[in-house]
C-alpha cells in the first residue's frame, strides 16, 4: 500500500500562471502596489478637492469626499463584504468617466443654448457688458499716464492730456491741474516725474492692476477718467446702466430697457430681437430639439440625409464584406504560390492612415486633372466624380468600400479558418455542389463569427465623418438647400449646422442632433443584435 | 480584528500623508506677474522675442504657448481659466466672435499710435451691435493680387486685355482655363472676391452707426445680377473654372502654362524660387474696381488677463509696445506677411507688391454671421463656372443669397 502510493506519487504541486500572479500579489508586494495605486487616486481625490473648494462647488466636492473614502473603505477595511466591490469598482469608475458623463454632458448640452454668444456665465456676462459699454464721450479727452503715490502713499495717476499737454493729478475725487513745470516728460509724453509724487515703476506697477483698474478719476456727469495698461488713461461713460434688483440693463441715452429674455441674454424690451452682447449660457429645455422640427431650414434636408446615411453604411458594409469575403476564399487555397504577398497587398489600404488615403483619392478623382479622368479621357469617358450629385455618391462609396474591404478580407480569414473542414468535406461527400456548401455551411457559420463585426462596422460608418468631409466635404450642392448636400450624412450635416450656420458654433443644437442619431444607431444596433442571435441559435 | 483595524488606520494615515505631499507639490503657485501669450508656431520666435524685450524692461515674465493657428480662437471659449491666455495672437475676422463671446478686452490706442496704421486695419478689428470698439492692434496684413507671368503675357490694363491675353494663352497651352485661381469642389469665395466685387457684389451692407449689418445682404444686390450674364460668358469660354483647385493652380503657373494667377503672400517664396519673371498686381476693374479682401492678423488682450490680475499689463504689452514699428516689422516679417503699422519696414520687394494690389480692399467682414456665408458664396461661384451644365449665375447667386439669410435667420 505504502509502497503503491509512492510510486504514483504525484509531481509536485505547479500552480497555474494566473494562480501564481495571484499569489505574488497578495503579499508584500500587492500590499505596496495598493497602497502606492490608493495614494495616487487619494492625491488626485485631494487635487480636485482644492480645485472644487477654490471654485465653491460645495456638491461635487460632497460626492467627491463620499467616493474617496468609499473606496479607502473598500480597499481597506477588511471585511469580507467589500471582496466583490474590489472587482467590480475600478471598472465601474470607469464605465462612469467615459461612458456614461459623456452621455449625461451631452444630454445638458442639447437643452442648453450653448453657442457663439453664449459662452460665459451670467455674473461674467454682465461684468462684459459693463466694459463694452464703456463710450468714450463727445470731447472725451485721453491722457498719457504715470500712476504715483502722493505723500500719505495713495494712488493716483499723473495725467497729461494728449493732445494738449496739459498735466493733471487725478485721484478718486477728480482732475487737479499741476504746475507745467512741476511735471518731467519723456518723448513720448509719458510723464517721468512729478514734484511731490512718488512714480511707480518697474515691477511695482504691474502687480498694482487691481487697485490701478479700480481708480476713477471723475469728470463730468457719469464720465471718469480710466487707467488703459500702464501708461495711458481715456475719459469714458458708460452707455448702459444695471439695474441689479430688476435683472435688467438700462440704455442711459433713451432709457430704453434690456430684460433677461430666459434664453441667455438681456433684449430689448420693445424689440426682441435686439439682443446685448455677450449672453450667457443657460438651460433652455427642448428648444432645439423644437428648432429641429419645426424650422424648415433643418427638417426639409433631414429625411433625404437620413436615407443617403443609411444607404451609404449599409453599402459600404455589404460591399466590403462581399469583396473581402470573396478575396479571403479566393486566396484560401492551399498551396497557392505568393499567397503572403497577395495577403499582404490586399491589406495595405487598412495599413495606410485614412486621412491620407482620402486626400490622395480626392486628388485622383480631380474632375479634369486627376489620374482616374485623364486614364478614363484615353477611351472617350468623362465622369464627374465629384461634381455631379449621383457620382459623387458613387465616388463616396467606392472609396469607403476601398478603405474598408481590407478589414472584412481580414477578419472573414480569420473566420474561414476557424471552420472545420469535416463539416465542408462531410457536406461534399453528401453532394453538395461548391456554391450550396458555401451558402448553407461556410456563410452561416461565418455569420455567426462576423455578423456582430458588421453590425459594429454599419454604427461606425454611419458617424464617418472624416471619409465624407475629406472626400467631397459634403458636397457638391442639392437644388436650393442651403446646408446639406449629395453626400451629406448625419453627423457631418450636424457638423455643417453647428458651425457653419448662422453665427458660427452652435453646440446645443448640435448635441441634440447628435442624440438623436444615439437613437437612430442604438435602435438599428438593436434590432441587429437580436436578429444575431437568432442566427446563432440557427447554428 | 482588533489587528487588521489598526492596520487600517495606519494605512490611512499614510495615505494621508502621501496624498497631501503630492497634492500640494501640483498646486504650489507663484506670484510674480506673468503674462501667458498663444500664437502659433511661425510666430512663436518673434513673439517670445518681442514679449521678453517688453518683460525685462518691466520686471515681468511671460509664457509662450504655440497652437494651430485656428485652434488659438476655438480653444480660447473651452479653456479653462487657469490655462487661459492673457494674450493671443489673432485673425481679424475672429473678432465679431470673440466679442460676442465677451472672451476679449476693447482696446484703446492713443491718437499718436492710430496715426501709424491705415484705418481699415483698425476698422478691421473693431465690432459692436450698438458702439464699436477695438478689440485688437493690427500687425500684419495680406490680400490676394493677380500674379502675371511676364514672359508669357504683358500686364493688363483692362479686363477685356486680361481676358484676350488668358484666352490666347490657353489656347497655346492647351489647358480648361485662362486665370488660374482656385475653386474646388466646394468652392473659394476668398480667392473668387475680385470677381465678385467687380461684377458690384458685396458681402453685407453697413448701418447707420457704421457697422456691418447681416440683414444686408448683397450677395446677389441689383448691380451684381445686371453683371453676372458675363460669368456665364466666362464659364462659356473657358476664362475661369471651378474644377480647378489650389494645387492645379500653382502648378498650371508655375509651369508656364497658365499667365495668370491669383494668390497671396504666402505663395511668395514659391514665387521666388520659380525662376519665373513675374509681377504682382491688383486684378483690372471689370464693371467696378477688382478690390481682394482684405485680411488683418494682429494680438488681443483676453478677458482672462483681468481673471488673472494682469489685465493693466498685458494691454500695456499689446497697446503699447506691439503697435510700435520695431515690434512690428519683427511680428510681420516672422509670417512673411507687409507689417500693419506705416512706419514700420518691410524690405520684401515682392510684399510690396501684394501690398500695393490691396488699394481699395474691404476687410473680410468680421461679424459672426460671415460664417453662413463662405459655403454658399463658393458654392454660387462652382455651379456657375463648372464648364457644361452650369447654372446660370444670376439663379446661383440668387439661390446663394436666399440660402444665406435662411441660415443667419
Amino acid at each position: 500500500m505504502s509502497t503503491a502510493t509512492a510510486t504514483a506519487s504525484p509531481e509536485p504541486f505547479r500552480p497555474g500562471l494566473i494562480a501564481r500572479a495571484v499569489a505574488a500579489f497578495s503579499g508584500a508586494t500587492g500590499l505596496v502596489l495598493k497602497m502606492a495605486i490608493l495614494a495616487v487616486t487619494n492625491a488626485i481625490a485631494v487635487w480636485a478637492a482644492v480645485v472644487l473648494v477654490d471654485k465653491t462647488r460645495w456638491v461635487a466636492l460632497g460626492v467627491l469626499v463620499l467616493a474617496t473614502a468609499a473606496i479607502d473603505y473598500v480597499y481597506l477595511a477588511p471585511r469580507s463584504w467589500t471582496l466583490p466591490l474590489k472587482f467590480l469598482v475600478p471598472g465601474t469608475v470607469f464605465l462612469l468617466a467615459f461612458q456614461i458623463v459623456p452621455v449625461i454632458y451631452t444630454i445638458q448640452v442639447a437643452l442648453s443654448n450653448y453657442s457663439t454668444g453664449h459662452i460665459l456665465t451670467k455674473p461674467e456676462a454682465i461684468k462684459q457688458i459693463k466694459i463694452n459699454s464703456l463710450e468714450v464721450p463727445a470731447n472725451g479727452k485721453q491722457y498719457e499716464m504715470s500712476p504715483a503715490r502722493d505723500k500719505d502713499g495713495k494712488l493716483v495717476l499723473i495725467l497729461r492730456q494728449d493732445p494738449g499737454g496739459q498735466v493733471y493729478i487725478g485721484t478718486k475725487k477728480g482732475l487737479t491741474p499741476l504746475p507745467q513745470s512741476d511735471v518731467k516728460i519723456d518723448e513720448t509724453g509719458v510723464p517721468t516725474a512729478a514734484k511731490g509724487y512718488t512714480l511707480i515703476t518697474g515691477a511695482e506697477l504691474f502687480t498694482l492692476d487691481k487697485q490701478l483698474q479700480a481708480l476713477q478719476v471723475p469728470t463730468k456727469g457719469d464720465a471718469a477718467v480710466q487707467a488703459q495698461g500702464v501708461h495711458q488713461a481715456v475719459e469714458l461713460q458708460p452707455t448702459l446702466r444695471y439695474d441689479a434688483a430688476k435683472n435688467q440693463f438700462v440704455r442711459i441715452s433713451d432709457g430704453a430697457v434690456f430684460a433677461d429674455n430666459g434664453k441667455g441674454s438681456f433684449a430689448s424690451v420693445s424689440n426682441s430681437k435686439d439682443e446685448l452682447e455677450p449672453g450667457w449660457k443657460t438651460l433652455i429645455g427642448l428648444a432645439n430639439f423644437k428648432k429641429l422640427a419645426t424650422n424648415p431650414l433643418y427638417r426639409d434636408p433631414f429625411l433625404r440625409v437620413f436615407v443617403w446615411t443609411f444607404v451609404y453604411a449599409t453599402l459600404t458594409v455589404f460591399v466590403s464584406f462581399a469583396v473581402g469575403l470573396f478575396l479571403a476564399i479566393a486566396l484560401d487555397k492551399k498551396g497557392l504560390r505568393g499567397q503572403r504577398l497577395y495577403r499582404s497587398v490586399l491589406v495595405i489600404p487598412w495599413a495606410i492612415p485614412g486621412f491620407l488615403g482620402l486626400l490622395v483619392w480626392a486628388g485622383l478623382l480631380n474632375d479634369d486633372f486627376g489620374v482616374v479622368n485623364r486614364l478614363l479621357g484615353h477611351v472617350g469617358i468623362h465622369v464627374p466624380w465629384l461634381f455631379d450629385a449621383n457620382w459623387a455618391r458613387v465616388s463616396v462609396i467606392l472609396v469607403s468600400v476601398w478603405l474598408t474591404t481590407p478589414y472584412f478580407f481580414l477578419v472573414s480569414m480569420g473566420a474561414l479558418q476557424s471552420i472545420p473542414a469535416e463539416l465542408t468535406e462531410a457536406a461534399r461527400v453528401d453532394g453538395g455542389g461548391g456554391w450550396a456548401i458555401f451558402r448553407r455551411v461556410t456563410l452561416p457559420l461565418l455569420l455567426v463569427a462576423v455578423a456582430p463585426l458588421l453590425i459594429a462596422s454599419f454604427a461606425f460608418n454611419f458617424n464617418n465623418f472624416g471619409n465624407i468631409y475629406l472626400l467631397t466635404g459634403g458636397g457638391p450642392a442639392v437644388g436650393n438647400s442651403p446646408i446639406a448636400g449629395a453626400t451629406d450624412i448625419l453627423i457631418s450635416y450636424t457638423y455643417k449646422i453647428a458651425f457653419a450656420a448662422g453665427k458660427g458654433q452652435d453646440y446645443g443644437l448640435a448635441s441634440a442632433i447628435s442624440i438623436l442619431i444615439f437613437v437612430i444607431v442604438g435602435t438599428i444596433s438593436a434590432i441587429s443584435f437580436s436578429r444575431t442571435k437568432a442566427l446563432e441559435n440557427m447554428a | 480584528m482588533q489587528n487588521s483595524l489598526k492596520r487600517m488606520w495606519a494605512s490611512l494615515g499614510l495615505l494621508a500623508a502621501i496624498a497631501a505631499l503630492l497634492a500640494t507639490t501640483a498646486t504650489a503657485a507663484h506670484k510674480a506677474v506673468n503674462i501667458v501669450i498663444w500664437t502659433d508656431s511661425d510666430r512663436a520666435a518673434a513673439v517670445t522675442k518681442v514679449a521678453n524685450d517688453w518683460a525685462a524692461k518691466n520686471g515681468a515674465t511671460v509664457k509662450v504657448v504655440t497652437k494651430n493657428f485656428g485652434d488659438i480662437r476655438d480653444n480660447l471659449s473651452t479653456v479653462n481659466s487657469a490655462d487661459a491666455p492673457d494674450v493671443i495672437t489673432a485673425a481679424h475676422d475672429w473678432t465679431g466672435k470673440l466679442a460676442a463671446n465677451g472672451l476679449v478686452q476693447p482696446i484703446f490706442l492713443s491718437a499718436a499710435v492710430k496715426k501709424q496704421f491705415p484705418s481699415y486695419t483698425l476698422n478691421a478689428f473693431s465690432y459692436g451691435t450698438a458702439v464699436k470698439k477695438l478689440y485688437g492692434v493690427p500687425v500684419a496684413v495680406e490680400n490676394i493680387g493677380l500674379v502675371v507671368n511676364t514672359k508669357l503675357a504683358k500686364a493688363p490694363t483692362t479686363f477685356s486685355q486680361l481676358e484676350t491675353e488668358a484666352l490666347a494663352q490657353k489656347k497655346k497651352s492647351h489647358i480648361s482655363f485662362g486665370i488660374a485661381v482656385q475653386q474646388g469642389a466646394n468652392g473659394d469665395a476668398y480667392h473668387m472676391y475680385p470677381f465678385f466685387s467687380g461684377l458690384g457684389g458685396y458681402i453685407f451692407g453697413t448701418n447707420k452707426a457704421g457697422n456691418l449689418d447681416p440683414s444686408d445682404i448683397g450677395v446677389a444686390n441689383p448691380t451684381f445680377l445686371k453683371n453676372a450674364s458675363l460669368i456665364n460668358k466666362w464659364n462659356k469660354e473657358g476664362l475661369i473654372s471651378s474644377k480647378v483647385d489650389d494645387a492645379t493652380a500653382k502648378n498650371a503657373f508655375l509651369k508656364g502654362q497658365a499667365a495668370f494667377w491669383i494668390t497671396g503672400p504666402w505663395n511668395a517664396d514659391t514665387l521666388k524660387k520659380s525662376g519665373l519673371k513675374f509681377k504682382v498686381m491688383q486684378m483690372p476693374a471689370i464693371a467696378k474696381p477688382s478690390v481682394p479682401f482684405l485680411g488683418v492678423q494682429g494680438f488681443m488682450v483676453t478677458k482672462f488677463a483681468n481673471d488673472h490680475g494682469v489685465g493693466s499689463a498685458a494691454t500695456d504689452l499689446v497697446t503699447n509696445f506691439m503697435a510700435n514699428p520695431s515690434a512690428q516689422t519683427q511680428l510681420a516679417a516672422a509670417n512673411g506677411r507687409p507689417p500693419a503699422n506705416t512706419k514700420a519696414h518691410s524690405s520684401d520687394p515682392v510684399l510690396a507688391q501684394f501690398s500695393a494690389a490691396s488699394k481699395g480692399g474691404v476687410p473680410m467682414p468680421n461679424i459672426p454671421q460671415m460664417d453662413s456665408v463662405w459655403g454658399d458664396l463658393g458654392q454660387a461661384w462652382v455651379k456657375s463656372t463648372k464648364g457644361s451644365g452650369a447654372t446660370p449665375a444670376a439663379t446661383a447667386f440668387k439661390t446663394a443669397a436666399r440660402a444665406i439669410a435662411d441660415k443667419i435667420g
